[in-house]
Parts: C-alpha cells; sequence; structure tokens
C-alpha cells in the first residue's frame, strides 16, 4: 500500500467518523465543530485526488464560512446552549435509512462511472485552479454566469423580505390607522366610478 | 479508463451572442432595473420599472423573431437554437409581456399594484397599517419577474443537464418570492411561498441526484452524449433507469402533474393573481420545453424504459385534476386543478409517441399556446371580480355575475368554454391536435381516457358558467372594478387569442410544424 493509499484510508475514516459524530452529539456546537473535522478531512481527501483548487475552496468557504455563520446563527438564536433532548426526533431512523440509501447509490454510480480511472501523477493537472477556471470560463461559461443571476436574485429577495422603510414609532402608526378607513373607502369609490 | 483532461493552454470560448441576445436583453435589463430600484427616488420606480420590463420583453421578442431559421448550438454546446426553441421563446415573451401588464395594473385596488406595501412588515402590525397608509409599494417584482422569465427562456434551450438545472433554479427563485408577496390575504400568500420553497427544493434536489445517476451512466451530461450512450448500450441499466425516473420527478412537479402535484392548489390560491397567471402559463411551457428537449433528444433512444412510468402519471394527473376540480368551492382552487387537467392532457401528447416525434412536439406546442393565453385572461378576470377584503375567489359570490356585469362574465364563458375544450376555441383545436398525434403514436387507451377526462371537466366549467347567468344575484354581491388599459389590453389579447386560435387555427399549426425539429 503507499503512502498515499494509506493517507487516504486514513482521512476517509476521519471523515466519516466525524460526520456520524456531526448527527449523534446532543450538544449543537460540538455537532458544528465536528462538522469543521469532517470537512477538513473532505479537503485532505481532495487533495489527495489532486483537486488543490477544490480542496482549498473547500477549506476557505465551508470550514471558514459556512460553519462559522453557522456558530454565529446558533450564537444569536440559541445561546447559552445546553444538550437539547428535543433535537433527537422520532424520525431518526427514518433518516439514517434514507442516508445509507443514498450513500449506497452514489456509491453505486461513482463505482460505475470512475472504476479504474487512473490519474497520471505526473502528467495530471486535474483540480488545479488552472484547469478548474478554464473549465468554468470556457465550456461551462454560460451556465456560469446565469448562476450570478441566480445568486442576484436571491440578493434582491433577502433585502425585499427583510429591508423596512417603515420605521416602528408606534405614535404615528396609530396616526396613521386613523386616516386608513377615510382612504380606503376613496380608493373604493374611484376605482368603481 | 476514463479519460483525463489535461493541462492546456486557456482558449476564449465562443458565444454566439447574437443568437443569445433575447435571453442577454433580458437578463441584462433585469440588472439594470435593480440598480434603478436602488438609485431611484421612489415615486419615479413604478413607471421606470414598467417602462423597462415592456421595452425587454419587446426587444427581445422582436430579436427572437429575427432569428427564425437558426439551428445550431450556441455557448460551448449549452444551449440548442433551433425552431422548438425559438417558438418557446416567442411563446414565453408573448405571455410575460401580458403577465407585465397584469402586474403593473393599479386601477382594480385603489391605485397601488396587488403586491405587499412592505414584504418585511409583519401581516397585522401597525408597521403594516402605516406602509400600506403611505401607499408603498414593493416594485422589485419587476426585476424578480425579469429573472424568472430569463430563466424560463433558458430552461427549454438548455442542451446540457448542468444548464438545465441552472435554469430551473433560475426560474423558480424569483417565483418563490413572488407568490409571498400579496398585498391582500398576506398569511396565506406567505404560506404559499413557503409550501412552494419547500416542495420546490425537495424537487430540484431529485433532479440533481437523477443527473448524477444520468452522469454515472453516460460520463457526460450533454444531451448528445447522453443519447450517444444510450445507442451503445446493450441491456437493461439501472443507473440510466433510475436517473430518468429522478430527472422526471424534478421536471414533472415544475408541469404541476400528478402525484407531484400538491403544491399547486396552494400556491396558486395563495399567489398574488398575476404571478398565478404567469406561472399557470409560462412555467408550464417552459418546464413542457424542457421535458420535452430532454426526453426526446437525450433520453429518446430509451423510449422503452419511460413511456410506461408516464403512461401512470399521465393518468393519475388526468384523473386527480379532473375530478378534484368538481369539489373546489374557490375559482382559483378549480383553475389550479384545471390547470393539472391540462397538464394531463399535454402529456397524453408528449407519451403517445412512436415514430413521428415532430408532429406530437407540433401539437405540444400548439396546445401551450393556445393554453397560455386563455389561462392568463381567465386570471386576469379574476383580479377583476373584488370585495372589500379584496378578489372575491369563492364560487358562491360568482353567482348571478351575468346579470351584474355581462361583459366581463361572457369573456371568463369564453376561457371556460376554452378549457373545456367546445369547438371553435382555441382549446378544441388544441385537443385535437393533441389527441390525433397521440392516436397516430398508439396511445389509445390513453386518448379514450383523456376524452373522458374532458367530458368530466367540461361539467365544471359548465357549472361556473351556469352559476354566473342562470342564478339570481346575491344582495351584496362582489363588485366588478374597472381596470386600467393594462389588465383590458391583457384580457383582450387573451379573447383576441382564444377566438382566432379556434376559427382560424392553421397559420399558427403550421409555425408550430415548421418549428418541431430538435437539435441536438
Amino acid at each position: 500500500m503507499s503512502t498515499v493509499r494509506v493517507l487516504f484510508v486514513l482521512l476517509g475514516a476521519v471523515a466519516v467518523g466525524s460526520a456520524l459524530l456531526v448527527v449523534t452529539t446532543r450538544q449543537i456546537v460540538h455537532a458544528a465543530l465536528w462538522l469543521v473535522v469532517t470537512l477538513g478531512a473532505l479537503a485532505g481527501c481532495f487533495l489527495l485526488l489532486t483537486a488543490e483548487f477544490v480542496a482549498w475552496v473547500q477549506v476557505l468557504i465551508y470550514v471558514g464560512a459556512v460553519v462559522v455563520l453557522l456558530l454565529f446563527a446558533l450564537m444569536l438564536t440559541r445561546a447559552p446552549t445546553r444538550p437539547d433532548p428535543a433535537a433527537r426526533t422520532p424520525n431518526a431512523w427514518f433518516a439514517a435509512v434514507v442516508a445509507a440509501a443514498v450513500a449506497g447509490v452514489l456509491v453505486t454510480t461513482l463505482v460505475a462511472g470512475f472504476s479504474g480511472a487512473v490519474i497520471d501523477l505526473d502528467r495530471a493537472e486535474i483540480g488545479g485552479a488552472r484547469v478548474t477556471g478554464g473549465a468554468v470560463f470556457s465550456t461551462w461559461v454560460l451556465p456560469f454566469e446565469v448562476l450570478s443571476v441566480l445568486l442576484l436574485a436571491a440578493l434582491v429577495g433577502a433585502i425585499v423580505l427583510s429591508r423596512r422603510d417603515v420605521p416602528n414609532r408606534p405614535r404615528d402608526a396609530e396616526a396613521a390607522r386613523d386616516t386608513e378607513p377615510a382612504r380606503d373607502a376613496d380608493d373604493r369609490e374611484r376605482s368603481s366610478s | 479508463m476514463t479519460s483525463i483532461l489535461l493541462a492546456q493552454e486557456f482558449k476564449s470560448p465562443t458565444i454566439e451572442y447574437a443568437k443569445v441576445a433575447p435571453l442577454l436583453i433580458v437578463f441584462g435589463v433585469a440588472i439594470v432595473s435593480v440598480i434603478a430600484e436602488a438609485f431611484l427616488p421612489r415615486r419615479f420606480r413604478y413607471p421606470t420599472q414598467v417602462v423597462l420590463s415592456l421595452g425587454s420583453l419587446a426587444a427581445a421578442l422582436v430579436v427572437t423573431v429575427g432569428l427564425a431559421g437558426s439551428k445550431l448550438l450556441a455557448a460551448e454546446g449549452a444551449i440548442a437554437i433551433d425552431g422548438f426553441t425559438l417558438f418557446l421563446w416567442g411563446t414565453i415573451l408573448v405571455m410575460s409581456i401580458i403577465s407585465v401588464l397584469l402586474l403593473a395594473e393599479r386601477a382594480v385596488d385603489g391605485g397601488v399594484t396587488a403586491f405587499a406595501a412592505q414584504a418585511a412588515a409583519l401581516p397585522g402590525t401597525e408597521a403594516e397599517r402605516e406602509a400600506q397608509a403611505r401607499r408603498l409599494e414593493q416594485t422589485e417584482v419587476f426585476p424578480l419577474f425579469l429573472f424568472a422569465v430569463g430563466g424560463m427562456l433558458l430552461f427549454p434551450a438548455a442542451n446540457d443537464l448542468l444548464t438545465m438545472f441552472v435554469a430551473l433554479e433560475v426560474l423558480s427563485l424569483p417565483l418563490y418570492l413572488l407568490c409571498g408577496l400579496a398585498r391582500r390575504r398576506r398569511l396565506l400568500s406567505q404560506e404559499a411561498a413557503m409550501k412552494y420553497f419547500l416542495l420546490g427544493a425537495f424537487a430540484s434536489a431529485f433532479f440533481l441526484y437523477g443527473m448524477a445517476m444520468l452522469y454515472g451512466f453516460a460520463g457526460t451530461i450533454s444531451f448528445s452524449g447522453i443519447a450517444a450512450a444510450i445507442g451503445a448500450k446493450t441491456g437493461v441499466d439501472g443507473l440510466l433507469l433510475a436517473g430518468t425516473a429522478l430527472v422526471a420527478v424534478g421536471l414533472l412537479f415544475k408541469i404541476g402533474a400528478a402525484p407531484f402535484h400538491m403544491w399547486t392548489p396552494d400556491v396558486y390560491q395563495g399567489a398574488p393573481t398575476a404571478i398565478t397567471a404567469f406561472m399557470a402559463a409560462c412555467t408550464k411551457i417552459a418546464a413542457f420545453g424542457a421535458l420535452l428537449r430532454l426526453f426526446y433528444v437525450a433520453l429518446g433512444a430509451a423510449r422503452w424504459d419511460w413511456q410506461p412510468m408516464i403512461w401512470v402519471v399521465a393518468i393519475l394527473t388526468l384523473g386527480v385534476g379532473s375530478v378534484l376540480a368538481l369539489t373546489q368551492s374557490d375559482i382559483k382552487r378549480m383553475l389550479a386543478y384545471s390547470s393539472i387537467a391540462h397538464a394531463g392532457f399535454l402529456l397524453i401528447g408528449f407519451v403517445g409517441v412512436r415514430d413521428h416525434i415532430s408532429a406530437n412536439t407540433s401539437a405540444i406546442l400548439f396546445y401551450l399556446a393556445a393554453y397560455g393565453f386563455a389561462t392568463i385572461g381567465a386570471f386576469a378576470v379574476v383580479t377583476l371580480v373584488r370585495d372589500a377584503s379584496g378578489e372575491a375567489t369563492h364560487l358562491s359570490r360568482w353567482v348571478g355575475l351575468g346579470k351584474r356585469s355581462p361583459i366581463v362574465a361572457s369573456v371568463m364563458a369564453l376561457f371556460l368554454l376554452a378549457f373545456a375544450g367546445i369547438p371553435l376555441t382555441s382549446g378544441f383545436m388544441g385537443k385535437w391536435a393533441v389527441f390525433s398525434a397521440a392516436w397516430q403514436g398508439g396511445a389509445w387507451p390513453l386518448v379514450v381516457i383523456g376524452v373522458v377526462a374532458s367530458v368530466v371537466a367540461a361539467f365544471f366549467y359548465v357549472r361556473v358558467i351556469v352559476l354566473m347567468f342562470f342564478s339570481e344575484p346575491a344582495a351584496e354581491g362582489p363588485t366588478v372594478a374597472v381596470p386600467s388599459v393594462f389588465t383590458s389590453v391583457a384580457v383582450a389579447v387573451g379573447v383576441a387569442a382564444t377566438v382566432v386560435l379556434g376559427l382560424m387555427p392553421e397559420p399558427l399549426l403550421q409555425l408550430a410544424a415548421r418549428a418541431a425539429q430538435l437539435v441536438g
């Protein structure tokens, strides 16, 4: 067994083990921290598969941003956190079955699609920034650009749903309520005439 | 051994800008209108947005017409621009222009649009009352609408699974938002948006999963590559079957086919009626376009594998749509179930295919256009029948409408007759085209079921007409709002298209026949 293979197996074991801990631990903050370990181990796996760019993106975005966001959200909504018995749902076994089935199918797909694929380490540059960038900006340039539209739409939507132009001032609001029925009557007259 | 991509010099992609111009115009103007939203003073926003939306859609339509006769794979093979794409682009753009007119309508609700004064203000709070008193309007609906239209243009043109998925998301996300922005009955509207979002995300996940399996099967996600892999395979392949089924779930959800129709009545009822009209017409057109392209171009050779599944779905859809519509007491819910039934009729045309794919394709194209005009018109009429709390959508409120407002009731009756497929309306020609294509494709049992379903469906359409014309109006009935030129034009176009396509379907049928060639 080569060093790479041993490393890969070890990293894989760490990833799977910490992923199990993510879903079984009772402390929600611990779950978030175990997620860091899972994602870090996955990044290591990507690195061993010569996908160095994906590996660093994994570290920067998932470990660096997503988990931190998650912790912030926990801090702002749930703090102080303690073991939560309500976090256990009676559907857990069902979720486990679905997860196992999904994993089974994904493994089958990968084995069917890529068993026997060999990366020639002397010549290959598969997951480097150069090749990834080349693919994204040549073959996939149109879907890539359209995806930015999706992000913009999500941004506009988030602003629409959260931005308040009307401050909550009780006195003004009451005054507004007083004048409202009169306006409504006006409107109805105008629209029916 | 899978081939491995080697390091190479970067070659800049060739984008046929002139050919993808309709997409670029719609997306570009959508971004401009986001910027306008940020910098213009409040009172200028509404007129600017209306002009920008109408202008961009009209410009895109003109460019689309100018592209007639194109047949190529553009943008590095990501999208296919052929007669089929151009026909659907034209149809979607025309329907979107009519929908913008409905979105921009201000006269029926006292001088403000039908969208929430302030989406962030919780329903029933002081903030909401103040926002309403200050007559605020959420004009962000226009850019969001344009984003959705752009996604819908990309969806039926997509020539690989990745582009198709991106288009699916781009068209869905703005629609989720728009559904939750109704000015009246906001809780119902927000509930609709939430349900649509959760179920839609679920369906997208199914689609993505199916994509992964098809990739595992074919080693590529381009449609021509998948078609080649299916041609080369021997025997039954589990990955192909499972992938096909899961991808179909994602698309059938958007179409509103049973058993993936659960969201349709709630969302159609809760969403602002202008958005419901837009969804009922344009989402269905775009999603059927994508379904046809994926299943005819990429999976066409595996037809024997997926046809039985679509048969079952078509029969279920017809049953659910036409039987459950009988029990509805709300006009918007009834129209929702009617749209499910129409998805069933379209599926008959889609699945009843043997050798002449172009015959089925052109029948479906014609049906989509005919149905789209009628359904936007019908929902436009729904926005006009109002009482103090907004639209009076309960059927009991429509009793005797023909006596109070004969014109509105007659227009509604025309659309309902078109839905029922009565001769001399566009609906009859559409059904005729779809059924005859499916009959020649050997799906005669489906055609028989379809005819029975349309008889059942005719019953609930006629019931509404009887309610409107042959019952005495209640004392405290709803009023019929006098619309501005916007809704009037929208309804007039719907009426004109329904009558003209019923009397003289030949030009559009010929156009659809010419457009039925798919490149792959």
